[in-house]
């Protein structure tokens, strides 16, 4: 648990701070061109500049209108699985070709991944530094987890399929050493396939615990129930991470509320969870926009059961699946409506201005003893 | 001149076309006019429908130059590609029945003078979806009891076979088997969620809902897990006549049972509380009976088919003395048909028709003599073609959709099924992340088996016909995460019937 390593996150941004939970909308003529890639039609590095102007086009769009955290809309990945076994040590695809860029590799592990590899073995660090150099702003960086990424390999060879998944998390976990050297400051691990094995929770967050380990940034662990294609890959709810999940060594659990309901908020709170809540208030599987009042009901809702302080306001999952003028109102309809009950609180905490302080210059576990609560943004 | 003759099956065997009197006239009759022979191109089908909206000969006019783009950016048009100007079809099945050099001299003499040759048109020209022959198709629907009760013979009778393959028993159990198959682990791990939702949307009279339940109760009594108590069978109809005769055919069944009256283009109007809920979603024979649009890829331009519906000038006045009205006034009869229904017509228009009886034979008279004009127009672009709207809060679907069916450049005219594909979007929103799609329907599974056959519009009865397109419907379910297979109707043999099954990918 690291408290105070949020706190240094959260003073840069005001009460309820808005952010994405990853992935941006991937526009069709962007998708025509990547998958141009896999025909040969389009070189690598034609390829990779294609990206960066995208990344550079996500961002501009969050900070107009007005996210707090942005993110590079992971635009570099063709879907949540592939970029990462692609490049993880050990891992083969044998074909690699695809007929749409979205479609999924079939990956395996011909022999038990080495544990020895590269610094920054998967080049997220790079990904990363790119994206901090093209905003001022706090930037939160995602990546699928162990488990996840564990459910798209082919594996005859681990006995125990938990080992194949401690050992993606050590991979990652270098991964994480990586980004966090060259100034992460918030990582999230994406767990989408985690809903559909409950059974497993105790080894996801046994993997997430090795990821994070030894790396001092704010954690987020972002679980929901799919969104491939817009739609949800299963069904259920959230009683199932706990405890397992309190256990997790992270700050933040981000999870999809708009789309299913609050039910589940309770029963989180029910559990015992005392950390910071990624709040869900945008359905990232429809089109209709939410209007800000739906979304400041939404938050006024969750507040009577989470404190302010420990709330960040994020759409469900990601919006890879809507398009862009949708993600964009959607993005504004968070921002608004969250503006809306932060001025409800100023009365009682008086919210600090965006970027205040450059908390990455300071030593937040010497600085930052106090709870979650008692440090917040100008308390 | 490009001659493009599509059942060229037919040129064998041993009843061969002969060619030279179902094709050779029309070319004389070419060669003897003044067209610009270099701008033609001759089309041959055979169409096997009965009762259908083609004339034996036709002249389609193909348009040179598509709207200008938005921002008034002229259309790129590739180099080098065809233009063509002119399509003449001939449907060799009917061409022995006239004299078709005379007849094809006469139509490019129309053309030439630019009149429509006496018809009597019932619309302009449009996209095909669009066209009146749709609301033919919808009267009938919510008619149908006049319809059957003045033919003598129910829906059913008219079908290929004399009845549907909905009430299978076999492919019933199949089915229920696969859906236990699906179900068991989840309930195994207390996923399985407590309402057990079966859509079915076109219930015919019932057949198909009967012969699940029942087979459904049977199996889930062996079974023994208790599935039947937690089933939920929602029949959806467009017609409330029919949904009344389907409750009669589910009687023992209906504490299981809630009816729908709904448009099958857009199931979740109606059903949008059961998104993400389905497990099934059951439709058999709709999506041939709803409105479709027809493209074109010709000489390396892609083409919307526009079409304009027109009752012949010797049918019009026949249906004209029928209703004790003109020609000039015959069209204006026909829509407020179509828009009253017969029974509202005869009370509306007692000098044309004097009774519901008398109406519903104007309806089926007119119904019988509507045929359809086509022309080609470019396509400006496929992004500017929405081959869906927007609907229910999901984005339209786009014309891009069409690009991996046509950017071979290879010439073939195909449908669109707009409404088929609207259903089947909207359907796959439905369904639970381990549910599945069954649709049997004529499908056609290869677009190269648009070159060599005719694929519609037909008429069955009162109601529309065509072919659906299944590479289309393939490439969409898969951009919306869905593996879609198509496989010959396992439960009968020698028919055309597809089963089209669409589950979630990876």
């Amino acid at each position: 648990m690291s408290a105070p390593r949020n706190a240094a996150l959260m003073e840069r941004v005001p009460l309820l701070p808005t952010t994405v939970v990853g992935s941006y909308p991937v526009p069709e003529w962007m998708e025509r061109l990547k998958t141009d890639y896999y025909r040969n039609r389009m070189s690598h590095a034609q390829l990779t500049d294609l990206h960066e102007m995208a990344i550079k086009a996500a961002l501009r769009d969050q900070e107009l209108a007005g996210i707090d955290i942005v993110s590079d809309g992971e635009l570099r990945r063709d879907n949540d699985v592939d970029y990462f076994l692609a490049r993880m040590p050990g891992v083969e695809i044998p074909q690699t070709a695809k007929e749409f860029y979205f479609d999924y590799y079939e990956a395996r592990v011909p022999a038990p991944l080495p544990d020895r590899f590269d610094p920054s073995p998967l080049g997220l660090a790079d990904d990363f530094a790119f994206t901090s150099e093209q905003t001022s702003g706090p930037v939160k960086f995602s990546f699928t987890g162990p488990f996840s990424l564990s459910r798209r390999i082919h594996d005859s060879v681990y006995t125990d399929r938990r080992e194949l998944v401690l050992a993606i998390a050590r991979v990652l976990n270098a991964e994480a050493h990586a980004l966090a050297d060259r100034g992460a400051q918030l990582l999230q691990i994406d767990e989408p396939f985690l809903a559909g094995y409950p059974d497993a929770v105790g080894t996801a967050i046994e993997a997430v615990n090795i990821v994070t380990d030894g790396v001092d940034v704010t954690w987020g662990l972002h679980v929901c129930y799919g969104n491939r294609y817009a739609r949800p890959l299963w069904q259920g709810h959230y009683d199932f991470l706990f405890p397992a999940v309190l256990d997790a060594t992270v700050d933040q659990l981000v999870l999809e509320f708009a789309r299913k309901g609050y039910e589940d908020l309770p029963v989180i709170e029910k559990f015992g969870w005392d950390r910071t809540i990624g709040l869900g208030v945008v359905d990232v599987k429809s089109s209709q926009v939410e209007t800000p009042d739906l979304i400041a009901s939404r938050i006024r809702s969750a507040l009577e059961l989470v404190p302010a302080e420990r709330l960040v306001v994020n759409p469900d999952c990601g919006l890879r699946n809507v398009t862009g003028a949708v993600a964009r109102a959607k993005l504004e309809a968070m921002v608004a409506g969250t503006a809306a009950v932060r001025a409800e609180l100023t009365p009682r905490i008086a919210p600090a201005p965006v970027n205040a302080s450059d908390a990455s210059n300071e030593s937040p576990h010497e600085e930052h003893a106090e709870t979650p609560e008692s440090v917040a943004r100008g308390a | 001149m490009l001659v493009d003759f599509r059942p060229h099956s037919r040129l064998r065997g041993t009843t061969p076309i002969d060619i030279t009197t179902a094709l050779v006239p029309v070319v004389e009759a070419l060669s003897e006019d003044s067209t610009d022979l270099s701008k033609v191109r001759l089309v041959c089908d055979w169409v096997q429908y009965k009762e259908n909206f083609r004339d034996v000969v036709a002249l389609r006019p193909i348009l040179a130059r598509p709207e200008r783009l938005p921002g008034n950016d002229p259309v790129v048009v590739p180099a080098g590609v065809r233009d063509d100007d002119l399509e003449v079809a001939v449907d060799v099945r009917r061409s022995a029945e006239l004299p078709l050099k005379e007849h094809t001299a006469e139509l490019l003499r129309e053309r030439a003078a630019g009149g429509t040759g006496g018809r009597v048109l019932l619309e302009d020209w449009g996209a095909g979806s669009r066209s009146c022959i749709w609301s033919f198709n919808a009267r009938y629907w919510a008619d149908l009891a006049l319809w059957e009760k003045s033919t003598g013979r129910g829906y059913e009778q008219a079908l290929p076979g004399g009845e549907s393959d909905a009430r299978n028993h076999d492919a019933a159990r199949d089915l229920i088997r696969k859906l236990f198959a699906v179900w068991d682990p989840l309930a195994d791990t207390g996923a399985l969620p407590e309402e057990l939702y079966v859509v079915e949307l076109g219930v015919g009279n019932g057949s198909q809902a009967k012969v699940f339940l029942d087979e459904f109760r049977a199996l889930d009594t062996e079974h023994g897990r208790g599935y039947y108590r937690r089933l939920h069978y929602l029949m959806c109809d467009y017609s409330q006549h029919v949904l009344d005769l389907a409750r009669e055919t589910v009687a023992e069944h209906l504490a299981h049972v809630s009816s729908f009256t709904l448009d099958a283009t857009k199931p979740r109007t109606s059903l949008g509380f059961l998104r993400y809920k389905v497990f099934l979603v059951y439709i058999s024979n709709v999506y041939d009976n709803l409105p479709t649009d027809e493209v074109a890829q010709l000489g390396g331009r892609t083409y919307q088919v526009q079409t304009r519906a027109y009752l012949p000038p010797e049918e019009a006045a026949a249906l004209a003395d029928q209703a004790n009205t003109t020609t000039d006034d015959l069209a204006a009869l026909v829509h407020k048909l179509l828009r009253l229904g017969p029974a509202l017509l005869a009370e509306a228009a007692p000098t044309h028709v004097a009774d519901t009886d008398a109406a519903v034979a104007f309806w089926r008279a007119a119904w019988s003599a509507v045929r359809l004009d086509e022309r080609y127009v470019p396509l400006a672009g496929l992004d500017l073609y929405e081959l869906t709207p927007a609907s229910n809060g999901e984005p339209a679907v786009s014309g891009e959709m069409l690009r991996p069916l046509l950017e071979s450049g290879a010439d073939v005219r195909m449908h669109v099924n707009n409404g088929a594909l609207a259903s089947f979007v909207d359907s796959l929103q439905l369904l639970h992340p381990f549910g599945t799609l069954i649709c049997h329907d004529l499908f056609v599974t290869d677009v190269a088996a648009y070159r060599a056959n005719f694929r519609g519009p037909g008429k069955y009865d009162g109601s529309v016909v065509n072919w659906v397109n299944g590479p289309l419907l393939a490439h969409v379910g898969r951009r919306h995460g869905f593996d879609v297979h198509y496989a010959p109707f396992a439960h009968r043999s020698g028919g055309n019937i597809i089963t089209m099954t669409a589950q979630v990918r990876d």
